[in-house]
């Protein structure tokens, strides 16, 4: 009951012209940004991040946290139209949406499909969240600097595992970024380290114009290889009213959304683990429930099994980000990475030190999943204008966003530089196949890490003991160990026959 | 179409990206040895310790991720991708001598009419797309002082 009075408390914080304005235009750049292909949540968010230093933090994050979650609505709607999913959560949506809208000729229905079980998952995960936020914060205050440090590895490790297809490179980047949140002024001791004797490089690497290079200009120098592709929109035309799904529809859909809602939000809790895993356990464990018509072919059930599942987790997503200070995703960093620009310290003290701010958030997103249901039904008929927007006029749009963002987070060309440079880097990295996140989590994470790691060791005088002494650190070092061993022992597990052989 | 190419085991990229990160990390670990100091009996750890330490897991990771790149095909780099780059560093030096706005503005004519080939329509509502979010919403908004030039600075100061 007190969390829900706090919830409404929430709610007084955020029914401010200025928050619902915030929430509102959050809703509407996140269903345009998730359904253009080749954007995606991560580079959304980072590419908005300097608009909102004008905004108190409380409005900032609801505006990002609302981008987030309608990001997951949009990613949908260029899987069900055009066949290509708008980020990674969608690709599961495709599976049946793009059936559904060419095959039974229904994408109307497909796209309301969506956007319902979207809306079911999502207040499930808000639900869930708003009871599991307060209780992960109570656990969290138990934890000290050898726990903390544990499970920060656990968590910075396992997204550099689950991320990708090659774990050493996952490992090799979260390292990377570790290394580069080094560079600058020891946090504990106050002395330079690593500037190589620059004064830019005194204050670190700027957050915002990293990421925005990292995530964004990186992917726009992608998007230059499919600046000629058309985007061809299986319909002429889409209005609300023919868009309607009928009762019978609505019974398909309810059980499986249901059931994913609550699925996803517990996948989205597990560090690493978010929302596009959470979209393919969501469809997979669909296939073992029965379905009106065969999964794949176009059917309700499967549409509403991933989007449930996505949204679920992306709510559920925010329970370890308040609660431990602890992101689940990408995107999930660049949320943190803004918290902490704006003073706040998202961990255990959270709930108690800022409760405007914590139940403001989660309010917020009750109202982001209302708002964006009714701006998803409301663009319908505008959504083949939005997707026929050519990527090659996109190119220059984005560019500029990024130059200026950059500039504008230091007034200095030195944040143009810092983006050029992490830009080039993203775009060579993830053409050698390795995925940015991991690098842009253990960034955020690094500070908090080395202080808790530091703090361990002062405690212990040195000993590693200290990280097996105590049974959550113990738990928590074993599944690190088993996490980093893995690719060593992958191969002699395949040779002695105990694991397949990963078929790609 | 894949655009990766079947260039197995010889170096290149993949390559070339492992072992920069291993440079790295020895550098990191010569440093925090050297410079930063790694560990004090009395005050405990040191600014170097926590890098060190992170440049040894890092190093050891070069070093499987080397030996698995051999397998993988190496990748394409289709030469009009720099032109985004290219375009960047234009601006950047063009905003030296004539301010970041007119650089972004002549970027957008020049990228959308002659790069691009679109129409004068289109170039112009784009420009005037571009302009509005970065006039309104960074200058006007947030106030974001841009550099004016060389040539601005020389009339005007």
């Amino acid at each position: 009951m007190e969390n829900f009075q706090m919830l409404m408390q929430g709610f007084e914080v955020l029914f401010t012209f200025q928050n619902i304005g915030a929430t509102i235009f959050g809703a509407i750049l996140g269903l345009i940004v998730g359904a253009m292909p080749g954007i995606g949540s991560l580079a959304g968010v980072a590419l908005l991040l300097p608009l909102t230093f004008r905004f108190n933090p409380t409005t900032a994050i609801i505006m990002l946290g609302a981008l987030y979650y309608a990001n997951m609505y949009g990613g949908a709607f260029s899987s069900i139209l055009l066949g290509i999913p708008g980020d990674g959560p969608a690709v599961m949506t495709l599976m049946d949406g793009y059936p559904m809208a060419t095959k039974r000729n229904r994408p109307g229905q497909a796209l309301l499909t969506s956007n319902i079980s979207s809306f079911i998952g999502g207040t499930i995960g808000m639900l869930i969240l708003t009871f599991m936020g307060p209780a992960l914060a109570e656990i969290g205050l138990k934890f000290g600097p050898a726990e903390m440090t544990a499970l920060l590895l656990v968590a910075m490790t396992s997204i550099g595992w689950l991320v990708g297809e090659n774990p050493t490179k996952g490992l090799l980047l979260t390292m990377f970024g570790i290394l580069l949140a080094s560079m600058g002024m020891d946090t504990l001791s106050g002395s330079p380290r690593y500037d190589f004797g620059s004064i830019y490089l005194l204050g670190g690497i700027p957050f915002t114009p990293f990421v925005i290079g990292m995530v964004g200009f990186s992917q726009v120098i992608k998007l230059m290889g499919e600046r000629h592709k058309e985007n061809k929109v299986v319909v002429n035309k889409l209005t609300i009213k023919g868009s309607m799904i009928t009762g019978h529809d609505f019974k398909r859909m309810l059980m499986p959304a249901l059931r994913s809602g609550f699925l996803g939000t517990f996948v989205g809790v597990l560090p690493g683990a978010g929302a596009t895993t959470a979209a393919f356990m969501g469809y997979a464990a669909q296939k073992s429930f029965k379905s009106e018509e065969p999964l794949g072919s176009g059917a309700i059930e499967g549409i509403a099994a991933c989007e449930a599942a996505n949204n679920g987790a992306a709510a559920g997503a925010f329970a370890p980000l308040l609660a431990l200070g602890i992101p689940g995703s990408g995107t999930g960093a660049v949320l943190l990475g803004g918290l902490m620009m704006w003073g706040l310290n998202p961990g255990p003290l959270l709930f108690t030190n800022s409760p405007d701010f914590a139940w403001g958030l989660i309010a917020s997103l009750f109202l982001a999943n209302l708002i964006t249901l009714m701006i998803a039904w409301g663009v319908i008929p505008f959504l083949i204008k939005i997707l026929s927007v050519p990527t090659k006029l996109m190119i220059p749009i984005i560019t500029v966003v990024c130059i200026v963002g950059s500039y504008s987070t230091s007034n200095s060309m030195y944040g143009v530089l810092i983006m050029f440079i992490s830009g080039m880097l993203g775009y060579v990295l993830t053409k050698c196949e390795y995925q940015t996140a991991p690098a842009l989590l253990a960034f955020v994470l690094a500070p908090l890490l080395e202080s808790n790691m530091r703090k361990a060791f002062i405690i212990s005088q040195g000993s590693l003991g200290i990280f097996f002494e105590k049974p959550i650190s113990l738990v928590f070092m074993i599944l690190l160990l088993s996490i980093m061993l893995f690719p060593i022992v992958r191969p002699v597990l395949v040779r002695l026959g105990l694991l397949k052989k990963k078929v790609k | 179409m894949s655009t990766e190419n079947p260039q197995v085991r010889k170096f290149g990229t993949k390559q070339f990206i492992i072992i920069a990160l291993a440079v790295m990390s020895i550098a990191f670990i010569w440093l925090g040895f050297t410079k930063y100091g790694f560990w004090d009996e009395f005050k405990g750890p040191r600014p170097g310790f926590f890098p060190v330490i992170i440049s040894i897991g890092m190093l050891v990771a070069s070093v499987l991720a080397l030996v698995f790149s051999f397998k993988e095909s190496a990748p394409s780099w289709p030469k009009e991708n720099w032109l985004v780059p290219l375009s960047v560093v234009a601006i950047m030096l063009a905003t030296f001598i004539i301010g970041l706005l007119p650089s972004i503005a002549i970027y957008i004519v020049v990228w959308l009419r002659w790069l691009e080939k679109c129409t004068w329509k289109t170039t112009v509502v784009v420009f005037l797309i571009i302009m509005a979010i970065v006039v309104g919403a960074f200058v006007l908004w947030l106030g974001v002082p841009f550099p004016k030039g060389l040539i601005y600075n020389a009339l005007f100061y």
